[in-house]
């Protein structure tokens, strides 16, 4: 789960992150009232999931009270990047001397954690780590072992910084490392950690990521991840406990496993275009058979329905009666094939078959979007016969 | 012949009664595993599919050697119970499990590091070494009766099922099918599991499932180029993946120009792998590979 920044920088701050003095408002009035706190002159930045807000309208900076209530109106109800802004973070707007990056983060190569301390920052760190590498400076710790000070200063030494600021930065490098792992995060990054002429520290930003499958275990984040999934289609999805993401063909995909749905992508790619990917993970049963099938035939314009699962830990005969009891439900126009092999695999055929899904006992995709390819075809045989 | 496991293996399952657990022992046990023991705390004492259940695991392997075992225990109880599971002496462990935090699976990596225990997931379909035992949930009714001298190592759990089943239609056997696990951080390299068929005299060959996300195929490319002494067959998923998506599990994403299948297919030509672009592309590429080496089966 992506937090909004005033969520990250609210626990980077309780770990001892300098973060400037900030607030969230959600109207004009708030926004004048919040200056009590921060002070002035403010930068009003818009609380979107999204990355570079700055370049797109979302940050705007304010030097009187008026003005703060103004770009607060402005702001509030707009869309940036296409997100609905529905509170703006108002922060004390400081000077910057000079720009560095800190950021840990889940490196998978190592399978491990690094620990990345840039020189330069204010741009985003790919772009960094593509035009300046030489100004990124790293360690990798693996857990439990823990990063201990002397290898936060060492790194802050390595990037060029001495005496007191070099012993600063790495208590901020210090306090990023306990919040992310205290908070279970993917990615926990301040960009820019700016300097200010008389060399005081800021946060300027706050990026955190959180584990989804750590989320049991933090009563302190925010209770609404899967709201914060953008696509409707790809958010009901969640809910019912299955992954999907929409696509711009017609051919829904209805699959068991992510390797095996990505596969059935490349397949049907060839030929035909898909209209979702869609995978259920291990937890198939009647019941999220029949809601996920109803999922997938909710989006317009569809053309066929791939169905493609094995029996290892699904108790995929179930899944049939749930696909059969959707299907009966809501009867569609167009083929739908089944290739569903592995425990029990018979009994699942002869459920399917009654609903009429076309079913593929041959192991490969390809065999299945033949069987699909070819009953579109007859139908549009079919059709022009009928015609003529 | 086979790596990891054989009839012989005398093999534990952790959360034996939980629905799961029991369904798959049920199995298991059908596909000729020796299954000795389980364990589920609270429950000891109790029989499962005809197996002893045990409050812990040095309590079963004192009672039983059992010498591997495979995890239908949750997510939250994960990292706990391979801790209880390594200190018992037990040095291969399979984790079923999916959605496990990753900052306990990197804390369970480094241990594995350390005890030089094989583990396997989180998020694996286990291994299954054909006509002999299978630890996890891979389907044995989609191989014969008598394995060959394929190995198949896969990062996908139901993707393994298909290449393997589509080598054996193939007449191109697999030995073992080896799931390694499909999150962004794993217990063992895939590159561990190739040295496993390297020095495996049965092996004539190996075939790689790969997919899109992580860099397990590119570091796994940097050691087949060095010293990997068999012919290679890989296949990537994901060439339809739009950027930035996240395709199920967290493995499959491509993000920040790292693991796209492009990259993963570029670096294992170049290491010489024979590439299929499709699943049924695999079983072509098996044949060739079978009649020109001289291999059967």
């Amino acid at each position: 789960m992506r937090l909004h920044e005033h969520e990250a920088a609210t626990f980077f701050q309780q770990a001892g992150v300098p973060v400037p003095p900030f607030a969230v408002v959600r109207s004009p009035d708030e926004a004048r009232a919040a200056l009590d706190r921060v002070g002035l002159p403010a930068v009003l930045k818009s609380q979107v999931l999204v990355g570079s807000r700055g370049k797109h309208g979302g940050i705007l900076s304010a030097g009187s009270s008026d003005e703060v209530c103004q770009q607060a109106s402005s702001l509030l109800g707009s869309q940036v990047r296409g997100f609905a802004v529905q509170s703006v973070m108002i922060v004390r707007k400081v000077d910057i001397a000079r720009e560095l990056y800190a950021g840990i983060t889940v490196d998978a190569m190592a399978g491990a954690i690094t620990v990345i301390l840039g020189s330069v920052g204010g741009i985003d760190v790919e772009t960094i780590a593509r035009e300046r590498p030489e100004t990124l400076f790293r360690r990798t710790i693996r857990p439990p072992a823990q990063l201990r000070g002397h290898e936060a200063r060492a790194l802050a030494a390595e990037a060029g910084f001495s005496g007191d600021l070099m012993v600063r930065i790495a208590e901020v490098l210090m306090a990023l490392y306990r919040v992310f792992c205290t908070s279970d995060a993917l990615i926990a990054e301040v960009n820019p950690l700016a300097v200010t002429p008389d060399q005081a520290l800021w946060a300027l930003d706050a990026v955190m990521e959180v584990d989804d499958a750590a989320l049991f275990r933090h009563p302190e984040m925010p209770k609404d991840a899967l709201e914060r999934i953008e696509h409707p289609l790809e958010r009901a999805a969640k809910r019912i406990g299955v992954s999907y993401v929409d696509l711009d063909g017609d051919i829904a995909i209805l699959s068991s496993g992510a390797g095996l749905g990505m596969a059935t992508m490349d397949v049907v790619g060839q030929r035909l275009r898909p209209a979702n990917f869609l995978e259920t993970g291990g937890g198939i049963t009647e019941e999220l058979m029949y809601r996920t099938t109803a999922h997938v035939l909710r989006k317009p314009g569809l053309r066929g329905l791939l169905i493609n699962l094995y029996g290892g830990i699904n108790p995929i005969h179930e899944g049939a009666k749930g696909i059969v009891r959707a299907l009966k439900e809501r009867p569609v126009a167009f083929p739908v094939v089944a290739k569903a092999l592995g425990n029990r695999q018979e009994e699942t055929w002869a459920t399917l078959r009654e609903a009429g899904v076309i079913i593929v006992t041959d192991i490969t995709t390809e065999a299945a979007v033949d069987a699909l390819d070819r009953a579109l075809q007859d139908r549009q045989g079919r059709t022009a016969g009928g015609g003529a | 012949m086979s790596i990891l496991l054989n009839r012989r293996t005398r093999v534990l399952v952790q959360g034996i009664t939980g629905k799961i657990g029991q369904a798959q022992t049920r199995w298991m046990k059908e596909y000729g595993t020796n299954i000795v023991a389980g364990v589920t705390p609270g429950r000891g004492g109790v029989s499962v599919e005809g197996v002893p259940v045990f409050d812990s695991v040095r309590a079963a392997v004192t009672a039983t050697g059992a010498e591997a075992s495979v995890f239908f225990v949750p997510a939250r109880a994960v990292k706990d119970t391979l801790f209880e599971t390594l200190e018992a002496g037990i040095r291969l462990v399979v984790v079923v499990t999916e959605h496990v935090p990753v900052h306990d699976t990197m804390e369970m990596r480094a241990e594995a590091k350390k005890s030089g225990a094989m583990l396997l997931g989180p998020t694996t379909p286990g291994i299954l070494t054909v006509g002999e035992a299978k630890m996890g949930i891979i389907p044995g009714n989609l191989f014969p009766p008598a394995g060959g001298s394929v190995g198949v190592v896969s990062r996908s759990g139901t993707l393994a099922y298909e290449v393997g089943g589509i080598l054996a239609k193939a007449g191109t056997v697999p030995n073992t099918v080896v799931g390694m696990g499909a999150d962004p951080v794993v217990l063992t390299d895939l590159a561990d599991i190739l040295r496993l068929f390297a020095a495996d005299p049965e092996t004539a060959f190996v075939t790689i499932v790969g997919e899109v996300g992580g860099v397990q195929e590119e570091m796994a490319a940097e050691y087949i180029a060095r010293e990997f002494p068999k012919p290679v067959i890989a296949y990537i998923a994901g060439r339809n993946t739009p950027e930035g998506k996240r395709m199920g599990h967290a493995g499959a994403i491509v993000q920040r120009g790292m693991g796209s299948v492009a990259g993963k297919v570029a670096a294992l030509e170049r290491a010489g792998a024979h590439i299929a672009h499709t699943p049924a592309e695999v079983g072509e590429l098996a044949r060739r590979l079978a009649c020109s080496s001289g291999s059967s089966r």
